[in-house]
C-alpha cells in the first residue's frame, strides 16, 4: 500500500508550514524595513534645497563640492563657502534657514549635516577616481538637483557597486582589495 | 559559451590563478644587515591598526604581530650564535592558505599579493593551519584601545572585529595610494621606490627592499639575484614572494 | 485543496506577522548608526580631506635626536617615520621612535595642573588652575629672590640640549642660583670623561662605523641602546653589505650577548669588569709586535708593559691565542675602530676602561680617519657655556643639599632619579625635607608622585624646540622641533612654563626673558645664529630661511667638517693608562654571581615602559613581553636545578627582588642578567606594578672620575623560592633543528 508524500508529511505539515510562513514573513519584514523604515532622507539641521541652488540658480555641483575631483572625500562645502554667497544676497538674508546659517557662522560652529550617502568604514572609496572616470554625479546620487531634501536613491550596498564595476569593465574592478581596506 | 567556460575552468585550476602578474610585489630581506631590532614590528603595528592584545592573551599565544622576529640559537656556550629572521606573510604564489578557504576570503590577486578579505572571512581558521610560516593571526576577541589611543588608528586600514583572520598585506593601502597617484600622472606605471611598506621604511639597517620584480630595473629585482638569496621552507614549493639573503660569514 | 479553518488561517497570519516584525527588528539592528558629515568652518590653506600632510620634527624618545616626519590626517598624528633629509635618521626609525604616538595619545597623560594639597607622596592629587599654580610657585620663588636666597632654588632636568637648555640656564642665572643640573641614566659619563682625558674634549666624537672594516665593541650595544642606535644601524648595514666586495667584521666583548653581540661575527665573554684590561692586552700586542710605529712607541711600551697577553689572559679568561689573533686583526685591518659602552663603562673602573679603548684607537691611527673616530666640527650653536653635572655625582650633591635643608624649592623636569638610581642614594628621603617640589611632567612617574605641584607638559610632538644631535655626524647640524598636532590637553611646553614663571616672579626676569612663547624664543635665537653667519651665506631673507628650516626640520652644513682634523697626541692617554680593575659590591664567596643589568631596546632605562606597543613588543633576545626575568647560563641552571619560570630571589648587598628565571645560552656562567625598564611603582596603567627594577638592588657605587653610577659592579646570590611564574614569550622552539630557516647549509660553522 503506497502512501503519498503529502499524506506522510501530514502530521508534520502544520508546524513546517507555519515555519515557512514565518521565514517568508521575516524576509518581507527585512525588505519592508529597507524600503520604508530606513532613513533615506533624514531631516537636516538646515533645510538646504538643492532644487533652489542647482536647478533654479544653476550652480554646478563642483562649485560647492570642491574636493570631489581632487581628493578621496567629496564632503560638503565649508560654512565659509555658504556665508560667502549668502551674506551678499539681500533677498535671502532674513529667511529662517539663513538665520540658522548665520548663527552657525557667528559661533564659528560647523553645521552638523547628517550623512546620507554613507559607505562602510571598511570600504575604500575615492570620489576623485570616479569623477576622473567620467561617472556623473547623478549616476550614483540620483537627480540631486531636483531634490528639496537629499534622498538616497541607491542602496549603497556591494552588489550595486559591483554591477557598475562589471558593466564598465573597470580595471581590477572586481578584485576585493580594490575596495576592501 | 561552453568553450569559454572550459577555458576559465582550466585557468582557475592552474595553481596560482595567474601566470602573468601586472605587478609582482616582492620583498628581499638581507639577514646580514638585519639586527633583530624590531623597528619593523612596531612600524607595522602603527600602520595597520594592530590591536594591543594584552598580557593574559599573549600568554595564551594569541598575539597578533603581522611581522615577527624569530630568533634561533646555534651551538652552545661559549660557541653560541644567535640568528634573527623577520617572518611575515610570504605572499606565496602557490599559497596553501588560498586553497583551503571555503568562502574565498583569501585569494591571489593580479599583483601577486595574497589577499585577505575581512568581510568574507567566517573564521574557520583553516588557513592558519595550512600556512607553513604561521603568519596568519586570528582575532579571538574584538580588541579595544584605551581612549585616546584610538586617535592614532590609520583611516586607510580596516579595524578588524572578532572572528576574522588577518595577516600582512604588504601595506596594500600604500600600494593603492601609489597606484592612484600613478594613474593621475598620465596613467603611468608605479615607479620603483614609490611603494614602501611600513616595515621597509623603518628598518634602520636598510635590510629590507620592496618593489616590483616584473621591473628588471627595480632594486628588488637585482637584490633577488644575489648569490646569498634563498626562500624559507623552499622545499614546500609554496613559491614565496619574499627572498632572504643569508647572513654572510666573516 | 482542503479548506483552511479559521483557526489555522489566524495561526498562519500570526506566524507571518511575527516573522515580519522580526524582520523589521532585524533590519533595524543591522542598520549602521547615523553618521554626521561635519564640514570645516573655514578650511585651512593646505587642507585636502583624505590626504595626509607631513610635518618634520625631532624625536625625544632617547638622546640620539633623530629627525622624524609625522603623518597627520585631519589633525591627528597617525604615523611617525624617520625624516629622510635628517642626517642622523636618514628616513629610518627605531621601535621606540615609532612608539611616540603611544606617548602622545597615552590614556594616562596628565591633562591639567595638579596639586596634592599637603598630602605629598600619597598619590592623591586634585586639579588646579594654571594661574593659581603659577602664582603660588612664582611668589614663593620671588620671595626667595628678594631675600637674596635664590640659591635655595634648584632645577633638575633630564638630558636637555638645544635652546631649552639655554632657557633653563638663563632662568636660573637671572634668579641668582647656580643649581641647574641634569640627570639621565643613559648619559655616557665615562666616555665623556675618558674623551676629556684622551682628546681634550668632552664632546662625543663621531664613531664612523659605516666605513670601518673591523669594529671591536667592548660592551657597547650600538645597535640596540648605545648613544644613537638608528644611525648606527644605518652605518652597520652599510658596513656589512653597502660596499662592493668589502664586508666589515664586528667583534663584541661582553659577558652577556646583547643585540649587537648577536649581530657580531665573534662574541667574546670576558670576565665581567675586565674588558678594559683586555683592551690593554691588545694594545700591548699592537706595540710589542711592531704593528705600531709611531714616535712615542717607547712611551707606549712602558705604559703597557704589565699587560702582556699571558697576564691579561689569566685575568680576563680569554685564551691567549685569541688575544694575539684579535690584536693582529685589529692591526692589519684597513680601518679598525674600537668602542666602549654598556657594562664596560659602568663598573668602578669605567673611565680607565674607556681610556684603554681610546688607546686602541690611537694605536690604530684611526683618529680623524674614515672608519675611525671623527671629531665633530664646531656645533651648530652652543647653548650653555658651563658644563653641568649629568651623572649620579650631581644627584648625590643634590641629595646632600636637600638633607641639610639647603633647598627650598626643587623644580623637576623629565627626570626620574627615584626609579633609575638605587635606593641607597636616598633621593626619596631627602626630598621630604624640601618645602616645595614642582614637577614639570607629562606622566605621573615615581619622581613626579613626590611633587606638591604638577605642571603638565606637552609631549614633544606638541612642542616647539630645537636640538643639536650628540654625537654629531661630523658636520654642524641643528634640528627644529615643531608641534605636529594641536595640543590635546590643558598643558604647556616646558619652555612656556619657564617663561610664565619668569613673568610671575617678576623683577629682572620677564625683562630679560621677554619672549611671549617658546616658539618666539627659538625663532629669535635662530635669527641670532642666522645673523652671525650672514656674511658666509648668500643674501637670504631670514623669514625664507626659517620657513625652509621648519619645513625640513633640520639645518646642516655638510661641507664644514673639522678642517684639519687635529689629531690629539697620545701623551695624555699614555699617562692615564692604569690597571682597570673593577670592584664589586659583595664578596665572591657570599655573592657568587655578578649582576649584569642591561638597557633594553624596548624600554631603554624605563622611560618607555608606559607605552603599550613597547610592553607588547617581544624583547629582541628573549622574546619576553610584559614582565621581567633573570637570565642564567644553561650549565649553571642545571647545576642549581633551576628551570625556566622558577621564581628566584636575587639578593645583593643593597636589597633583593623576586623574578622568574630564564635559561639564556649566551651568558657567562657566574653572571646573571636582568633587563632594566620594568618595576615601576607609578607611571600609568601599562607600567605600574609590572616586573622588577634591578637598579634597586644595584649598590650605590660610582666611578669617581666619571661621576656616575657604576651599575655593573654589584654581586648577587640567588635562591630558588620554589614558586613558579609563567614567563610570557612568543611560543615555538628557538633552535632550527636542521630546518634550513636561516639559509641553506653550506659547510660553514
Amino acid at each position: 500500500m503506497s502512501i503519498s508524500v503529502l499524506d506522510a508529511l501530514r502530521p508534520a505539515k502544520k508546524p513546517v508550514l507555519l515555519g515557512l510562513v514565518a521565514v517568508l514573513g521575516l524576509l518581507v519584514g527585512v525588505w519592508v524595513h529597507g524600503k520604508y523604515f530606513s532613513d533615506r532622507s533624514p531631516v537636516q539641521p538646515i533645510e538646504f534645497s538643492h532644487t533652489v541652488h542647482a536647478t533654479d540658480n544653476e550652480i554646478p555641483c563642483q562649485h560647492c563640492h570642491i574636493y570631489a575631483a581632487t581628493t578621496p572625500v567629496a564632503g560638503v562645502p565649508s560654512v565659509s563657502k555658504c556665508i560667502g554667497c549668502h551674506r551678499s544676497l539681500p533677498d535671502t538674508r532674513e529667511t529662517p534657514e539663513i538665520l540658522k546659517l548665520n548663527a552657525y557662522w557667528e559661533n564659528r560652529e560647523p553645521i552638523p549635516w547628517i550623512k546620507v550617502h554613507d559607505v562602510a568604514d571598511f570600504v575604500h572609496f575615492t570620489h576623485k577616481r570616479h569623477i576622473k572616470a567620467d561617472v556623473e554625479c547623478r549616476e550614483c546620487h540620483g537627480p540631486v538637483e531636483t531634490m528639496d531634501r537629499v534622498t538616497r536613491v541607491a542602496t549603497m550596498k556591494m552588489p550595486w557597486c559591483v554591477e557598475c564595476h562589471t558593466e564598465r569593465e573597470v580595471e581590477h574592478g572586481r578584485d576585493c582589495w580594490t575596495c576592501h581596506k | 559559451m561552453v568553450s569559454t567556460f572550459v577555458e576559465k575552468l582550466k585557468a582557475y585550476s592552474k595553481p596560482g590563478y595567474y601566470d602573468e602578474f601586472e605587478y609582482h610585489w616582492t620583498m628581499t630581506i638581507d639577514l646580514d644587515r638585519c639586527t633583530g631590532c624590531e623597528a619593523c614590528v612596531v612600524a607595522c603595528q602603527a600602520e595597520n591598526n594592530l590591536p594591543i592584545v594584552g598580557e593574559k592573551r599573549y600568554a595564551r599565544n594569541r598575539e597578533i604581530k603581522w611581522i615577527r622576529i624569530e630568533r634561533y640559537w646555534e651551538g652552545d656556550y661559549p660557541d653560541v650564535k644567535m640568528g634573527f629572521i623577520p617572518i611575515l606573510c610570504q605572499h606565496c604564489d602557490d599559497a596553501p592558505c588560498e586553497t583551503v578557504c571555503p568562502v574565498f576570503a583569501t585569494y591571489h590577486n593580479r599583483d601577486g599579493l595574497n589577499t585577505q578579505v575581512y568581510n568574507r572571512c567566517i573564521g574557520t581558521r583553516s588557513c592558519a593551519i595550512y600556512c607553513p610560516y604561521e603568519v596568519r593571526y586570528f582575532n579571538w576577541f574584538t580588541y579595544t584601545w584605551d581612549e585616546p589611543l584610538e586617535q592614532q588608528l590609520n583611516p586607510d586600514v580596516s579595524v578588524r572585529e572578532k572572528g576574522v583572520m588577518e595577516k600582512c598585506t604588504f601595506c596594500i593601502q600604500r600600494i593603492r595610494i601609489a597606484k592612484d597617484n600613478a594613474k593621475d600622472d598620465d596613467k603611468r606605471r608605479v615607479r620603483d621606490g614609490e611603494v614602501v611598506p611600513a616595515c621597509v621604511q623603518s628598518c634602520p639597517t636598510e635590510a629590507m627592499v620592496f618593489g616590483d620584480s616584473n621591473d628588471p630595473e627595480a632594486e628588488v629585482s637585482k637584490k633577488m639575484k644575489n648569490e646569498r638569496g634563498y626562500k624559507v621552507l623552499e622545499e614546500l614549493n609554496t613559491t614565496p614572494s619574499v627572498v632572504y639573503l643569508k647572513k654572510a660569514h666573516a | 485543496m482542503s479548506k483552511i479553518s479559521r483557526r489555522d488561517l489566524l495561526q498562519y497570519i500570526g506566524a507571518g506577522g511575527i516573522g515580519a516584525v522580526g524582520g523589521v527588528l532585524y533590519g533595524e539592528s543591522i542598520e549602521r548608526p547615523v553618521e554626521l558629515l561635519v564640514p570645516q568652518v573655514v578650511p585651512p590653506e593646505d587642507f585636502s580631506p583624505g590626504i595626509a600632510t607631513w610635518y618634520n620634527t625631532v624625536c625625544n624618545q632617547c638622546s640620539a635626536g633623530c629627525g622624524i616626519s609625522v603623518r597627520i590626517r585631519e589633525g591627528k598624528a597617525k604615523k611617525i617615520e624617520g625624516n629622510p633629509v635628517h642626517p642622523v635618521s636618514q628616513g629610518r626609525l627605531c621601535a621606540r621612535g615609532q612608539s611616540g604616538l603611544n606617548a602622545l595619545y597615552n590614556p594616562d597623560r596628565i591633562r591639567a595642573p595638579l596639586t596634592n594639597a599637603g598630602q605629598r607622596g600619597t598619590g592623591s592629587f586634585h586639579p588646579i588652575d594654571w594661574d593659581e599654580a603659577l602664582t603660588t610657585i612664582g611668589s614663593r620663588i620671588s620671595r626667595l629672590k628678594i631675600e637674596d636666597d635664590a640659591s635655595r632654588v634648584r632645577l633638575l632636568t633630564g638630558r636637555v640640549r638645544g635652546h631649552l637648555d639655554e632657557l633653563f640656564a638663563q632662568f636660573m642665572d637671572l634668579l641668582g642660583s647656580q643649581h641647574y643640573q641634569q640627570y639621565d641614566f643613559t648619559n655616557p659619563s665615562a666616555l665623556l670623561a675618558a674623551n676629556r682625558i684622551s682628546f681634550g674634549t668632552e664632546q662625543l666624537p663621531y664613531y664612523d662605523i659605516k666605513n670601518a672594516d673591523l669594529l671591536l665593541s667592548f660592551g657597547a650595544d650600538y645597535l640596540g641602546t648605545w648613544i644613537s642606535p638608528v644611525h648606527h644601524g644605518l652605518a652597520y648595514g652599510h658596513m656589512r653589505q653597502g660596499r662592493a666586495a668589502r664586508r666589515g667584521k664586528t667583534v663584541q666583548v661582553e659577558p652577556r650577548m646583547s643585540l649587537s653581540g648577536a649581530a657580531a661575527d665573534e662574541w667574546i665573554a670576558a670576565r665581567p669588569g675586565t674588558e678594559g684590561l683586555l683592551a690593554l692586552g691588545l694594545a700591548h700586542v699592537l706595540v710589542s709586535d711592531g704593528h705600531y710605529s709611531g714616535s712615542d712607541r717607547a712611551e707606549w711600551s712602558n705604559a703597557l708593559q704589565a699587560h702582556s697577553p699571558s697576564v691579561v689572559s689569566a685575568a680576563t679568561d680569554v685564551p691567549e691565542d685569541k688575544i694575539l689573533q684579535l690584536a693582529r686583526e685589529f692591526a692589519s685591518s684597513k680601518a679598525s675602530l674600537a668602542i666602549a659602552g654598556g657594562a664596560t663603562t659602568a663598573g668602578t673602573n669605567a673611565v680607565a676602561s674607556a681610556v684603554a679603548v681610546n688607546a686602541l684607537n690611537q694605536l690604530a691611527g684611526n683618529l680623524g680617519q674614515p672608519g675611525g673616530i671623527i671629531f665633530n666640527a664646531d656645533q651648530a650653536f652652543s647653548t650653555s657655556p658651563d658644563a653641568k653635572p649629568v651623572g649620579m655625582q650631581g644627584i648625590l650633591d643634590l641629595v646632600a643639599a636637600m638633607e641639610s635643608g639647603e633647598v627650598d624649592v626643587l623644580l623637576l623636569h623629565d627626570s626620574n632619579p627615584v626609579f633609575s638610581l638605587p635606593d641607597g642614594v636616598g633621593f626619596r628621603e631627602a626630598i621630604d625635607k624640601v618645602p616645595l617640589v614642582v614637577a614639570l611632567s607629562s606622566f605621573r612617574d615615581e619622581t613626579t608622585e613626590l611633587a606638591d605641584f604638577v605642571l603638565p607638559t606637552n609631549i614633544y610632538l606638541e612642542s616647539w624646540g630645537d636640538d643639536v644631535p650628540d654625537p654629531g655626524v661630523g658636520f654642524p647640524v641643528a634640528s627644529i622641533s615643531q608641534p605636529v598636532v594641536a595640543k590635546l590637553y590643558d598643558t604647556l611646553s616646558a619652555g612656556d612654563i619657564i617663561l610664565s614663571l619668569a613673568r610671575q616672579i617678576g623683577g629682572e626676569l620677564p625683562i630679560q626673558m621677554s619672549w611671549g612663547s617658546m616658539e618666539e624664543f627659538v625663532r629669535e635665537r635662530w635669527r641670532a645664529e642666522f645673523d652671525k653667519r650672514e656674511s658666509d651665506a648668500a643674501e637670504q631673507d631670514f623669514e625664507e630661511f626659517w620657513q625652509a628650516a621648519i619645513a625640513a626640520g633640520v639645518w646642516g652644513q655638510p661641507g664644514a667638517t673639522a678642517g684639519d682634523q687635529l689629531v690629539p697626541s697620545a701623551a695624555s692617554t699614555i699617562a692615564a693608562i692604569s690597571d682597570p680593575v673593577s670592584e664589586f659590591a659583595g664578596s665572591e664567596s657570599e655573592y657568587p654571581f655578578v649582576l649584569h643589568p642591561f638597557l633594553t631596546a624596548t624600554f631603554l632605562d624605563g622611560r618607555g615602559a608606559n607605552l603599550p606597543w613597547l610592553q607588547e613588543l617581544p624583547d629582541p633576545m628573549t622574546s619576553v613581553v610584559y614582565g621581567s626575568w633573570v637570565e642564567l647560563n644553561p650549565a649553571t641552571a642545571d647545576e642549581l636545578g633551576i628551570e625556566e619560570g622558577d621564581v628566584l630571589e636575587v639578593v645583593s648587598t643593597a636589597g633583593s627582588v623576586r623574578v622568574p628565571a630564564l635559561i639564556f645560552p649566551a651568558i657567562r656562567p657566574g653572571v646573571v642578567a636582568m633587563p632594566v625598564g620594568q618595576g615601576h611603582e607609578a607611571y600609568g596603567r601599562y607600567a605600574t606594578d609590572r616586573g622588577v627594577n634591578p637598579i634597586h638592588i644595584v649598590a650605590a657605587q660610582m666611578d669617581a672620575e666619571a661621576g656616575d653610577l657604576a651599575w655593573a659592579a654589584t654581586r648577587v646570590k640567588i635562591r630558588n623560592t620554589g614558586e613558579r611564574m609563567q614567563v610570557v614569550k612568543i611560543g615555538g622552539v628557538s633552535r632550527t633543528l636542521g630546518r634550513q630557516i636561516l639559509g641553506p647549509a653550506d659547510g660553514h660553522a
